[in-house]
């Protein structure tokens, strides 16, 4: 078979640019290993980098005086860590945790915010992408309301699976506890009844789907909401 | 615009965008079996419709009139158009989405956290800082549909800030009679977005 085509990117949203955008793009971009647990921006700080993961994640979490907390977004392959720029703010809403270790391309916040001012294209496609995850935030709001821990954990995982790749990935029960605003013990009941009907096996933090068809029907509505809305645009 | 008038439904493709003078307009999501939380809450502030511009053509939510009065309204291809020239309304109408933003993520991580009564206040507060009086027209039962949860609990809390002096209720209206007492029973979320908005858009936050 010839190889007539270059390797895709590997980040969707990159990816869905012309082709000379997206080389520039990628010129300008160094890669970097994202860490499981590291910080790359807190709530209020300066963004210094925009990070478009390749196969980390990126959690965004709003974080009380309390120290309570709600994950209310995800950014996987398929997003850019860092869009406020792109609204013209340059502090950061939110705090943004990685997830997921793995690889990512990282841009200066200057190189990002000249990039966007001379392509059109770049501007069409975040303006997109800050759409989706305006759709993100509004459906998470909602579903925290309504929805038990159960349906939003399946959610979670779901969420999750996409963006790592991999049937098996490591999560602790703080963390759980963290991004879904529960306590420890709502975690353990939740992924327990996950586990005795066969979805997932989960032991010490380590987390296998097992049954994705399975988890999917046990998820909220809200899980297949928020991937159709990113089908619409960059499907 | 009345109040409870629907200025669009979710998923619907955008035909104007409003820019509220003396009204209040609750974005609302609306769940499958009908059930609706409010993510935001736009006055003279703001302006309803952001999508459009975002290029997502229809909302992710319900755009209800939660204080009756008056907006402009302006054809979404003129916004548009105007929105690609990429001059200052550019400008301002990305620094109000990232306001939007900030709105959302604190209402979202609220609504988990802290109580009804402290929910209630911070819309009350929300709310105030976009009328004119101390006044709000208002059901119980609509605002159980803003803040997500059941009419008793909305009943109970309302019942609690009139026990103690901070509200009058009757009859769908609303007065606010002790707004420092307020500020100090609110959860944090109130000046979280009320300080981004003020810092965000220091020219329409002016009150």
């Amino acid at each position: 078979m010839p190889h007539a085509t270059p390797a895709p990117v590997a980040n969707r949203l990159l990816g869905a640019l012309p082709r000379q955008v997206q080389q520039r793009m990628q010129q300008r971009c160094e890669p970097v290993e994202l860490v499981y647990g590291e910080v790359l921006c807190e709530s209020g700080e300066h963004i210094r980098h925009v990070y478009f993961p390749t196969s980390g994640f990126i959690s965004l979490v709003t974080v009380l005086k309390s120290k309570s907390s709600l994950e209310v977004g995800l950014i996987g392959d398929e997003g850019m860590l860092g869009v406020s720029l792109a609204l013209g703010v340059d502090t950061s809403p939110v705090r943004a945790l990685v997830q997921g270790s793995g690889s990512a391309l990282r841009m200066p916040a200057a190189i990002f915010r000249s990039e966007l001012e001379r392509s059109p294209a770049l501007r069409h496609d975040l303006d997109r992408y800050i759409h989706v995850l305006l759709a993100q935030l509004a459906q998470t709001a909602a579903c925290t309301c309504f929805h038990v821990i159960e349906a939003r954990l399946a959610r979670w995982l779901l969420m999750t699976h996409d963006r790592a790749h991999a049937d098996h990935f490591y999560l602790t029960h703080a963390l759980l506890s963290e991004m879904l605003g529960v306590r420890r013990s709502g975690v353990t009941r939740a992924a327990g009844e996950l586990q005795k009907r066969k979805l997932i096996h989960y032991s010490r933090g380590d987390v296998t789907i097992l049954d994705r068809k399975g988890l999917e029907r046990a998820s909220c509505e809200c899980y297949a909401a928020v991937v159709a809305d990113y089908g619409r645009f960059f499907g | 615009m009345k109040l409870g008038h629907v200025l669009y439904e979710s998923g619907i493709a955008l035909q104007h965008i409003y820019f509220p003078a003396d009204c209040i307009v609750s974005l609302l999501y609306v769940m499958e079996n009908g059930a609706s939380a409010e993510i935001a809450v736009v006055g003279n502030e703001g302006m309803v419709g952001v999508s459009l511009f975002m290029g997502g053509e229809t909302t992710p939510s319900r755009a209800v009139v939660q204080s009756a009065g008056h907006a402009y309204r302006l054809k979404g291809e003129l916004l548009k158009a105007e929105f690609g020239r990429s001059g200052a309304t550019q400008h301002l109408l990305l620094r109000y989405t990232q306001a939007l933003l900030t709105q959302m993520a604190q209402t979202a991580v609220c609504n988990r956290h802290h109580t009804v009564e402290q929910q209630l206040c911070r819309w009350l507060l929300l709310s105030l800082d976009r009328l004119s009086d101390n006044n709000l027209t208002m059901t119980q039962e609509l605002i159980a549909n803003m803040l997500g949860v059941r009419r008793e609990g909305v009943t109970e809390a309302a019942g609690r800030l009139q026990a103690s002096g901070l509200i009058s209720y009757s009859r769908g209206k609303i007065t606010v009679l002790d707004r420092p007492r307020l500020e100090r029973k609110v959860c944090e979320c109130y000046a979280v977005v009320k300080k981004e908005s003020d810092r965000l858009l220091p020219d329409t936050m002016a009150s």
